[in-house]
């Protein structure tokens, strides 16, 4: 009878070779059976599409007809004449910037506050998570309806305070400051991780430091602010990469506020009102399954990996010493 | 027995794992050719089917509700003659869900669209199949349908859809608003039009709009930059073949005079009130709820109308034309729906059946013009005695044969440049180009791109 | 010298002038943050309140800038399922949601298994992977993705959104090897002791232990799947049938006498299912969420 031995708990010379060597052997095709279809998911679902869309990306390609080569051309045109994309990055990169600001700032403040609660913090915060149950779409419709110029409850209640509330989602202005809103209202999930990191901060700290005479903003700083930087890290590249990929709410914003009658990406309304809402994910979608330029949109593609690529390297590096750590134990 | 360490050993996985993705990689793109399977693309027609052949013909159009039940009804007149088929009309599909499927490989058998605006592209890359060939085999005249409709359903020369009711866009006005103002009848002019959004428009005390005269904000409801540019006599390409808006003083005259009525009103009072209006097809539609005097639409609003809301009293009329060109008056934008036989077909033949008696068989136009109020597209069909003509209808009618129809040019890209014109128009309102000319150039740089990709033989 | 309220000093010993400071100071703080933490919740909760009135408002009304429903039409929630086939489109999201759910842990318990409690080469690199094709923009593969399918002839159906997670879901494999990994090796050497393969320690020990993380995922990969738009827009966008509510119901105003009244009510019907399910399974939600917060 043979025991299965893990590999490393026998030492090396207590078990004889051909047994050792079996067990690597047996660990190995459990390894491989377990992890298979993890494998081969990442190969087909993953591997193969990057690979794939750098390739697309130096052709011209519609779906009907075979790619055509055509070299570097997408990127000429991506950087030199075509027109919009130059908008589509910008709105891109203000999302990235205020939204991961705003989102982290924000879901900090509440769950500050919610730390601090002593009574009733189920209650607000299942109040505070809720909206970030909705499904996207949804509550944007919901959003645009509440956010609506004319009838709208917002511009009601401002209205009743003598604010002029302005255009919102009609404002090219106002459009992405309003989706802000939005994104801050369904901050629920990052509200909730904050929370628990604070709470994990020993109370012995802040006691030992306000015995020491620091106020409650240095505490914050020196204190609070380092233990939890983990977790901030993890919400701000989380917040950035969400920025980076933000379809469903611009797309449907866009066409609610331009009052069109068919929603779902239609073409004619993306980006209402004046481009303002066009993100760089929604017209690479446009350019790729509206106007079938597929090469084009491979090429907008890689950039949108590279810039991608590079936050999520940042979070991996922070990971991976955690992760040693951890093995290490 | 070899012992490689550990590091040489994960290295070499690392470079076997690339080394079998790149090779995976490569297998399936070179073997990437035409996605969407051939089936049945031009050249020979497809036989007809046989009598009782039994089969299922799909259909995607956009209409809904009242409009798709009629015209699900007109479909079902093929089982005069093909009694076995079986006829799937799926609505509620726009033109974006048509390419989709076509690329994706799951065409209908036969398409209709609301607009001409993507004919080009579909024509082009071969979405549709060239209808010429059924033509010629069944010998029809295709001069049976006025030329600004033939046009539009053909694109360099190649026929792949025929025309299925045409859309003419008038001129409604609410004649008891009218009443009340003074005005005897409507405006032929721009200038008329001007002065009557005057008269016509109510504010309220706080300054916001109650009733607009005339809406000017591009693009919302049927005012868009191409329902307009007939009145001016504006085209969009040059005899190069590229897009010519920043040359052409029609253009500029016609954004000129639309600035004009946004500051009229103040923009963002205007955006204030466009936003408050209900939806389009729906009974709180602007016009139809006597927030809005006056409007460009297209003939099929009298259906909509009296469908929605009989209480409205409306006239209908050809729509003002520029001062300087009064000999257009008369004439306006036409586009229409068009029928197709998209690429993959199941059965060409039996979808050429279908869409021969959807466009040219007299007693179909003529039921479906009476319910869905579109103009029937034959000349025929136009003077048929069973033709409902009621007086506001009539406007269209003659509009349809006055020969000063414009429709929009056929592009291999889709509406792109509706978009590109239509959006800047929303900045040109907003106040937010300073130089007319300079914003067209740009228009003007983005059409000739996107036509760029596409003639480069994509 | 004024003493802040979370300090140690018990206050008992101060003298009695500081003592009523110091209670005051402690109740204003306690108003002060439970005020604050009132006011989010309602500022939370608002929109939602309003989208459920608007809902049972008459269609002139939701229009109009009233805030409170002069009539209440509750049958408007009937009436969504006369506009749209509202039941079909649940029955996809179902469909879709289940199956996606069951795919993803049938994958990803072995996978996050072989992660966390086995030890082989190359497996930080795959885990770093794995946390790299969670964060992957969805845009960046949808190209080659997309032909894929097509020439699968899969488009229009759900098959391209299902299949996926019976291979590899990112997000799933990442949560549940987290879990696993709070769940101390010993019991498995012991479970290997007494004769147990590696399969047999997994189903047999690691699955019923890590119930909790195998539900808190279950639930995420659920809601996620249940408000997925981007991946039914694409795949099922040209083939209504196929469509699942979180797609539908952007598509509730393309049909003409849709009021935003209905609209709302759609809007709170979708929303529904989940709410419920998260009140009923707070504990494991919020457990779920704080083990992506990526401590290390």
């Amino acid at each position: 009878m043979t025991t299965t031995l893990d590999t490393k708990a026998a030492s090396p010379s207590s078990v004889p070779k051909r047994a050792r060597t079996r067990a690597q052997a047996r660990t190995r095709r459990n390894v491989l059976l377990f992890m298979a279809p993890a494998f081969l998911g990442f190969l087909i679902f993953f591997g193969y599409p990057l690979i794939a869309t750098v390739y697309y990306s130096f052709t011209r390609y519609d779906l009907i007809n075979p790619p055509q080569w055509i070299g570097f051309d997408n990127y000429v045109r991506m950087f030199s004449t075509e027109p919009l994309v130059g908008t589509a990055a910008y709105n891109t990169l203000w999302l990235v910037i205020v939204l991961t600001v705003c989102r982290v700032a924000f879901a900090l403040g509440v769950a500050s506050v919610i730390s601090r609660l002593k009574s009733g913090v189920g209650l607000v915060r299942t109040l505070c998570y809720l909206p970030a149950l909705a499904p996207p779409a949804a509550a944007t419709l919901a959003f645009v309806f509440l956010f609506n110029p004319e009838f709208g409850p917002v511009n009601r209640f401002l209205d009743l305070v003598g604010i002029d509330g302005g255009l919102w989602f009609n404002d090219p202005g106002m459009s992405k400051p309003a989706l802000t809103l939005l994104v801050m209202w369904g901050s629920g999930e990052l509200m909730i991780i904050i929370l628990a990191a604070l709470l994990d901060v020993p109370p012995e700290l802040h006691e030992a430091a306000s015995l020491d005479g620091a106020g409650p903003v240095r505490r914050f700083w020196h204190i609070t602010l380092p233990s939890i930087s983990p977790v901030l890290l993890f919400g701000i590249v989380n917040s950035i990469i969400f920025a980076l990929q933000f379809f469903t709410q611009a797309v449907v914003a866009g066409s609610a506020a331009a009052g069109s009658a068919d929603v779902a990406g239609n073409t004619k309304y993306i980006g209402a009102p004046q481009n303002s809402t066009l993100t760089y994910p929604v017209w690479l979608y446009v350019q790729g399954f509206r106007y079938f330029n597929m090469g084009y949109a491979a090429a907008m593609a890689v950039l949108l990996f590279i810039v991608s690529f590079g936050f999520t390297a940042i979070l991996v590096r922070q990971m991976r010493r955690g992760a040693h750590q951890e093995e290490g134990a | 027995m070899r012992v490689t360490t550990p590091v040489r050993r994960s290295r070499r996985r690392r470079r076997g794992s690339m080394v079998l993705c790149i090779a995976a990689a490569s297998l399936l793109t070179a073997c990437s050719g035409a996605a969407a399977p051939a089936g049945g693309s031009g050249g020979a027609p497809g036989a007809a089917p046989g009598k009782d052949d039994k089969l299922t013909l799909t259909v995607y159009s956009k209409f809904t509700s009242r409009e798709y039940d009629i015209v699900t009804k007109a479909l079902g007149n093929l089982k005069a003659k093909y009694p076995n088929i079986e006829i799937k009309h799926e609505g509620n599909q726009d033109d974006d869900k048509l390419t989709q499927s076509i690329r994706g490989g799951n065409p209908p058998d036969v398409a209709i669209s609301f607009f001409t605006d993507n004919l080009g592209a579909w024509c082009s890359n071969g979405s549709f199949q060239d209808l010429q060939p059924y033509l010629d085999r069944d010998k029809i005249d295709v001069n049976q349908i006025p030329e600004a409709v033939r046009d539009y359903t053909t694109y360099q020369g190649k026929r792949c859809a025929m025309p299925m009711l045409a859309d003419v866009y008038g001129f409604y006005y609410n004649t008891d608003q009218f009443t009340a103002a003074g005005i005897a009848g409507p405006p032929k002019t721009m200038t008329e039009l001007f002065e009557d959004t005057k008269k016509l428009t109510q504010f309220n005390p706080d300054g916001s709009i109650k009733v607009a005269g005339f809406m000017p904000s591009m693009p919302f409801y049927a005012n868009k930059a191409e329902i307009w540019a007939p009145s001016f006599g504006a085209t969009w390409l040059g005899p190069d073949g590229k897009s010519n808006l920043a040359n052409s003083p029609e253009w500029k005259e016609m954004f000129e005079f639309q600035k004009k009525l946004i500051d009229f009103y103040g923009h963002d009072n205007i955006e204030k009130f466009k936003s408050g209006l209900g939806d389009e097809y729906s009974a709180d539609h602007g016009f139809q709820r006597g927030k809005i005097a006056m409007m460009y639409d297209g003939e099929y609003r009298t259906a909509f109308i009296k469908d929605q809301t009989p209480d409205i009293k409306f006239g209908t009329a050809p729509p003002p034309v520029s001062d300087s060109k009064p000999d257009r008056y008369g004439g306006g934008f036409t586009t229409g729906t068009i029928i197709a036989i998209p690429k993959g077909a199941k059965n060409p033949g039996a979808s050429w059946e279908l869409i021969k008696q959807m466009s040219l068989d007299t007693e179909t136009l003529v039921q479906m013009a009476n319910g869905l109020k579109n103009v029937p597209s034959t000349i025929a069909s136009l003077t048929d005695p069973k033709l409902e003509v009621d007086p506001q209808f009539k406007t269209f009618l003659d509009m349809y044969s006055s020969g000063k129809l414009l429709p929009n040019p056929s592009t291999p890209i889709g509406d792109a440049h509706l978009k590109a014109v239509n959006d800047f128009a929303e900045s040109w309102q907003a106040g937010s180009v300073p130089n007319l000319e300079e914003g067209l150039k740009k228009v003007d740089a983005q059409i000739n791109d996107e036509l760029a990709q596409k003639q480069a033989g994509g | 010298m004024t003493i802040l309220t979370d300090t140690p000093r018990p206050t008992s010993t101060l003298p009695p002038r500081a003592r009523h400071k110091r209670v005051w100071d402690k109740r204003l703080y306690w108003v002060a943050t439970h005020a604050a933490g009132l006011a989010l919740g309602v500022i939370f909760v608002l929109p939602l309140v309003f989208v459920f009135l608007t809902a049972v408002m008459k269609s002139d009304q939701a229009m109009s800038s009233s805030l409170w429903p002069t009539e209440w039409h509750f049958e408007n929630f009937v009436n969504v399922f006369k506009q749209a086939p509202l039941l079909e489109y649940f029955t996809n999201s179902i469909i879709y949601s289940t199956l996606a759910t069951a795919g993803a842990l049938l994958s990803a318990i072995p996978a996050a298994y072989a992660l966390s409690k086995i030890r082989w080469r190359g497996q930080t690199l795959f885990f770093m992977l794995t946390v790299a094709a969670m964060m992957l923009p969805p845009q960046v593969t949808i190209v080659p993705l997309y032909d894929l399918w097509v020439r699968l002839g899969l488009t229009g159906t759900m098959a391209p959104l299902i299949i996926p997670y019976f291979f590899f879901d990112a997000f799933s494999v990442f949560l549940l090897r987290q879990f696993f990994l709070t769940i101390p090796k010993d019991y498995i050497e012991a479970a290997k002791i007494d004769g147990c393969t590696e399969f047999q320690a997994m189903t047999r020990v690691m699955i019923p232990m890590a119930k909790p993380g195998i539900a808190a995922t279950a639930m995420f990969c659920f809601l996620f799947t249940w408000n997925d738009y981007f991946g039914p827009l694409l795949y099922t966008g040209e083939n209504q049938d196929s469509w699942p509510l979180s797609l539908a119901i952007a598509s509730f105003r393309g049909m003409h006498h849709v009021e935003w009244n209905l609209t709302m009510a759609a809007t709170a019907l979708i929303m529904a299912p989940v709410i419920v399910l998260f009140v009923f399974a707070q504990k494991s939600f919020v457990k779920g969420i704080t083990f992506t917060g990526v401590k290390g």
